[in-house]
């Protein structure tokens, strides 16, 4: 048996393998980069000009009584540079020197641009949109025939980012058991489009394969790791309400390469839920899948390659708060759930009243075994949408725009930048700084990024 | 701001060719995944990048930021393998969730404080000279000195133990 500190030399010693770089990585970092450096030069020189402002407004009032002594004439020509060289960088919040004038316009519309009802995202350059062809209210049509456009881009870390329509699921939009509405990519090859129906691609989008849900809805998807998860739910909404009077929710799972879908196992007495108007909600983390039934009931498992471990009850306290009634895409609009690593993030919404509402935040750092109130972000607007960093940054998206908290939702600032009329209906942070948003009227066009950890906000148009 | 001049981004490109693929397979055998590894690589550049002209040693700095960008996954995959640790003891009889328990040297190096595990990794498994890692850590020479050996005793000790 070798001795201790030969095991720690041996460890040490062994050849450093080298893992070369994914294709374009340079030319995204350096584009971060880039982005870092301007943010932190626009955010000097829009300190300077705070104090700049502070000086002009400040300094007449020392000086005029000065002046009027006649003690000190010169005081008026006090120079403000001093005062206004950035020493003491504060942050802007609101500077309109951070913001994009040019996207509070709506975006010109192309024939080729879908009206965005769904975005996924693979790294910080590649990801895609989908929506309906033409106008929505005819793409959902039950006999309307397959409508919806695929859209990607491999440049969305740039300022020009650019689209191209790709294959899509041959589908038509959401209505009651038929039709897609949402998309998720895992990577370049694997991706899926579901809400109700369930199509899966394993060559980027070139061919789509209906999966048989056996009349269940697919209602919410998501894909970490070598594996996807999904939520399938017998429900009986009508309409673009697919995911509305719902009673029995199982968890499915397939090999993210393959088609072969089986049921997640359950520890206690079963999904049936007796809440028929009420949504479930799927989160996945590095290493488990958290799942917001009806009731405020938490499950959990872990991500480990092949095996499927049962979903396990957290604990005997439910959620603070019941997912209530689907949105649009299916998820909750009652408890919106979020998570980075094994720390959990929830919005509790109240009533809507006087076009605001009461949203409530939680936080668990122990899984959802217990919950902690942290504070409440602000009341204008209707909360839509919840996103964690992977830095722990809370990201909400609403329908007057989006609020940032950096402290676990105690505090929240609103980012910056233009916002669409009726704010978003999906947010998500792709990195710590990266993230999408896609906004509630999908009629604009448009999708939203953020490269500074979501402060800032810019449209980017959608279409080849 | 400096500027980010062509002769920069070249030299930029240049570094990154020539340092990437090995500070990713530094960064890989801490980390679990081929993902990861890219992904703090990647962050680390990035940052170096963003302030590229105020830099005397870039070389330094990136092994500095990766070192850095590990402590935190760790911290963040720790957090949640406690917290699923015990939601498989809350359970009971389920087979949800259990732990590797073998111990091997990357975490019992993942174990040792910040203050011991930053020299050790940057000295030992980086190969920065004694020097440079006192300059990047900003402490005398002689304390990155003791924090090594006291870095080395503690994992010889907790070795021992993982064999009794």
């Amino acid at each position: 048996m070798p001795e201790p500190h030969d095991e720690v030399d041996t460890w040490l010693n062994v050849q450093v393998k080298p893992l070369l770089p994914p294709p374009d990585t340079f030319e995204r970092v350096s584009g971060q980069a880039r982005r870092r450096r301007l943010r932190r030069a626009v955010l000097s020189a829009a300190s300077a000009l705070a104090v700049a402002a502070l000086a002009a407004v400040v300094i007449p009032r020392v000086a005029f009584p000065m002046q009027e002594t006649g003690r000190h004439a010169s005081a008026a020509h006090v120079s403000p540079t001093p005062a206004a060289s950035p020493q003491h960088p504060t942050p802007v919040a609101s500077s309109p020197s951070t913001i994009d004038a040019s996207t509070a316009r709506p975006l010109p519309a192309t024939r080729s641009d879908p009206p965005p009802l769904s975005v996924t995202f693979v790294g910080t350059s590649t990801g895609w949109v989908m929506g309906p062809a033409g106008a929505a209210r005819q793409c959902d049509r039950p006999a309307a025939p397959a409508c919806m456009v695929l859209q990607r881009t491999d440049s969305a870390n740039t300022s020009a980012t650019s689209w191209r329509t790709v294959g899509a699921p041959p589908a038509r939009g959401p209505s009651g058991p038929s039709g897609v509405s949402q998309v998720r990519f895992l990577n370049l090859s694997d991706g899926w489009a579901f809400g109700p129906e369930l199509w899966a691609t394993h060559d980027g989008g070139q061919t789509w394969a209906r999966i048989d849900t056996g009349g269940l809805r697919v209602t919410a998807l998501e894909a970490m790791g070598d594996r996807v998860y999904s939520v399938w739910a017998r429900c009986t909404g009508k309409g673009p309400a697919f995911a509305s009077h719902c009673t029995h929710f199982f968890v499915y799972s397939s090999s993210a390469s393959s088609d072969a879908w089986s049921p997640i196992p359950v520890t206690s007495s079963g999904l049936n839920i007796p809440h028929v108007h009420s949504a479930a909600s799927l989160v996945l983390t590095g290493t488990s899948v958290y799942l917001l039934l009806p009731g405020g009931h938490l499950f959990a498992s872990t991500l480990t390659g092949a095996s499927l471990p049962p979903l396990a009850p957290l604990g005997p306290v439910p959620a603070p708060c019941q997912p209530g009634p689907a949105q649009p895409s299916g998820q909750p609009s009652g408890a919106l759930l979020a998570a980075s690593g094994s720390d959990l993030a929830l919005v509790c919404t109240g009533p809507q009243a006087g076009g605001g509402q009461r949203k409530t935040v939680y936080t668990s750092s122990q899984a959802g075994q217990a919950w902690h109130r942290t504070g409440t972000a602000p009341s204008p607007g209707t909360a839509t949408s919840l996103a964690e960093s992977s830095s722990g940054t809370l990201v909400l998206a609403t329908s007057v725009g989006i609020q940032v908290s950096t402290d676990g939702g105690a505090t929240w600032t609103a980012a910056r930048g233009a916002r669409p009329a009726g704010g978003f209906a999906y947010v998500g942070m792709t990195t710590a700084t990266q993230g999408v948003a896609v906004p509630a009227d999908p009629s604009r066009r448009a999708i939203w990024f953020t490269h500074d950890g979501g402060s800032t906000w810019t449209a980017s148009r959608v279409g080849a | 701001m400096g500027k980010f001049r062509a002769t920069d981004r070249a030299a930029a490109e240049e570094l990154f060719n020539a340092c990437y693929p090995r500070l990713a397979g530094w960064v890989r055998r801490l980390v679990d995944d081929d993902d990861t590894a890219h992904e703090i690589a990647a962050e680390a550049f990035t940052r170096l990048l963003a302030r590229w002209s105020s830099l005397e040693n870039p070389q330094s700095y990136l092994y500095m930021i990766a070192t850095n960008l590990v402590r935190d996954h760790w911290r963040r995959t720790g957090r949640e393998r406690r917290a699923l640790r015990a939601v498989s003891a809350v359970s009971d009889g389920d087979p949800v969730f259990h732990p590797a328990q073998d111990v091997d040297v990357r975490a019992l190096i993942q174990s040792l404080p910040d203050r011991l595990r930053q020299p050790f990794l940057l000295y030992h498994y980086a190969g920065f000279p004694i020097r440079d890692v006192a300059a990047m850590l900003g402490r005398p020479e002689g304390t990155v000195k003791a924090d090594l050996h006291q870095a080395r005793s503690r994992l010889r000790a907790a070795l021992g133990e993982s064999r009794a």
